[in-house]
């Protein structure tokens, strides 16, 4: 098959770039961060897990004082990570470098809710076809907006925790008295559910899977092979060359 | 030559004049220490209270009341087998003595001996409202020198780990009253203390070993400890501007109510419930997935070789 691309009209290449450099730039810090938070966080929100293994943990990560500033740190330098993103994704879209299509966005669309119904078929050997997808499967749009999600609730609730007379002179007087408890039990809930979900949903769909094992270089490089492509994102590869799917036909 | 005769003679001296007059109480200790030490147990005095034998010697002498005399403090024995020492009760310590005679009633002067030392402590402690509990109320449940402290025989220094009343064990002893069921029904006093202190940031990092987070008495006043509706306490309404403020600068109105005893309220309640709720389903939509989709796959590589697209 990769004969019949290179034969086409319309050279096909043997990869593209997925993400450019500052896409690649904002997600190791975003994943930085997100150690360094789990890690020193995971100590404080089970600080009396039995045996003393978490103070012996937190001393792991210099002890609670030090380990309170790597919290911070990381924090404030995750929340800059995501504004950065949103302020370059507004430029992309301001220069029309980047324009929303219904194959390549990574907007949430009525296809990805069938998507996964016609996934869950399959698993259970309903229906002999897989879900195609477009540039970002609903795996992908979730592993994605879950951040945003994630920015929102644990980062906004992290904020005031850490600066909370900054953030206190927006607070309402009515709210002054549940407001601090809510936000610490945003903040623990929710970036309990941040964890898990990573070490599941991110962890298995990006490097156990048996076909990304250990994992894609993609992070790194930016690159996808038009082969891995066309078998993952069928839709987007077809609409990127669409002389090849002619030619297989 | 004679210079060191001199030494040999007179060094063994000079060592005994100076134990010598420390001699006298401490040899007076030992008498009584002689049986004590070796006594296990307790006995029912006259008046019906049991009482605690045994003096453990070696904890009793590294204490920070090692160096003192058994008669420093048991003055006037009024309920036991021995003979008084004859040494008149001073005035402070008996009108101490009489206040506080319902919670002690074996030995009310022992427990009261402690204001000749303490005595702006003590006094203190008698206005607190620990102290007004057995003065003015007359109960005999109200927190006193031992309470807190342990046994005066064997009170530690304050910056020692095992001190009852250091960062280590403040809130375990306080605990022992405040984490009462039947005491905070009794005095009608916030039930949820120890469990809102263990869950809030300041008892975890405490528990995880951070040095500088604050413990009861660092926000509640120590000694002169006042009624949580006392507007003297220190966390009372905007005192509290003050108190948080010792470590959180510019503690305002809108930050002082972070910290409560209270129960959680219905908003931060049914929250936490939704959350449970959105992490539940969330788990259950991720963890069936990626369980289903590995077996699928397996089921792929095995049944349907090459099938895959």
């Amino acid at each position: 098959m990769s004969q019949t691309a290179t034969t086409s009209t319309r050279e096909i290449p043997k990869e593209i770039e997925r993400f450019n450099v500052t896409f690649r730039i904002q997600h190791i810090i975003m994943f930085t961060t997100f150690l360094l938070l789990s890690f020193t966080g995971w100590g404080l929100k089970y600080a009396y897990a039995p045996g003393g293994v978490s103070s012996w943990w937190i001393r792991v990560w210099g002890g609670p004082e030090t380990a309170g500033i790597i919290h911070r740190v990381a924090g404030v330098t995750m929340l800059l990570d995501f504004i950065w993103h949103v302020i370059y994704l507004f430029y992309l879209l301001g220069t029309k470098r980047m324009t929303i299509n219904l194959k390549t966005t990574i907007i949430p669309l009525p296809k990805d809710i069938f998507d996964v119904v016609q996934n869950f078929l399959y698993f259970f050997g309903l229906s002999k076809e897989k879900a195609r997808f477009g540039k970002y499967s609903y795996a992908q749009k979730f592993d994605y907006w879950a951040v945003f999600w994630g920015m929102f609730i644990i980062g906004f609730s992290g904020f005031s925790l850490a600066f909370p007379m900054l953030v206190s002179h927006i607070i309402p007087q009515f709210a002054t008295a549940w407001i601090w408890q809510l936000l610490s039990i945003m903040h623990s809930d929710e970036a309990l559910l941040a964890i898990v979900f990573i070490l599941f949903w991110h962890f298995y769909n990006e490097h156990l899977k048996p076909e990304n094992f250990p994992m894609s270089w993609l992070w790194i490089t930016g690159k996808i092979s038009t082969d891995t492509l066309k078998h993952h994102h069928p839709i987007e590869y077809e609409m990127l060359f669409p002389d090849a799917k002619k030619k297989e036909d | 030559m004679p210079y060191k005769k001199v030494v040999c003679f007179a060094a063994p001296l000079l060592v005994l004049a100076l134990l010598l007059p420390m001699k006298a109480s401490a040899q007076e200790s030992a008498n009584c220490l002689a049986c004590h030490s070796s006594m296990k147990g307790r006995v029912k005095a006259a008046s019906g209270n049991l009482i605690e034998l045994n003096i453990d010697t070696q904890k009793f002498e590294s204490s920070v009341h090692g160096a003192l005399a058994c008669t420093d403090c048991h003055i006037k024995f009024s309920d036991n087998p021995h003979s008084s020492p004859n040494a008149p009760v001073p005035q402070e310590v008996l009108s101490v003595s009489s206040k506080i005679s319902k919670k002690y009633p074996v030995d009310p002067v022992a427990a009261a001996a402690c204001v000749q030392c303490h005595n702006e402590t003590y006094n203190k402690v008698l206005e607190s409202v620990h102290g007004r509990n057995i003065t003015v109320k007359h109960q005999t449940d109200g927190a006193l020198c031992l309470d807190c402290h342990g046994s005066p025989h064997y009170i530690l220094p304050a910056g020692n780990p095992g001190a009852l009343m250091g960062r280590q064990h403040q809130v375990e002893t306080c605990g022992k009253c405040h984490g009462n069921k039947a005491l905070n029904e009794k005095y009608k006093m916030e039930e949820n203390v120890m469990e809102s202190f263990e869950e809030s940031f300041h008892g975890r990092k405490l528990a995880l070993g951070h040095t500088r987070v604050p413990v009861c008495s660092s926000c509640h006043g120590s000694h002169d400890i006042k009624a949580a509706d006392d507007p003297t306490s220190p966390v009372f309404g905007n005192n509290r501007l003050k108190t948080c403020g010792k470590c959180h600068k510019g503690a305002n109105e809108k930050f002082i109510p972070a910290i409560t005893h209270k129960m959680p309220g219905p908003i931060p309640y049914y929250t936490e419930k939704a959350l449970i709720l959105l992490v539940l389903g969330v788990f259950t939509f991720i963890i069936s997935h990626v369980l289903l989709e590995a077996f699928s796959d397996i089921r792929d590589a095995i049944f349907r070789k090459g099938g895959h697209e």
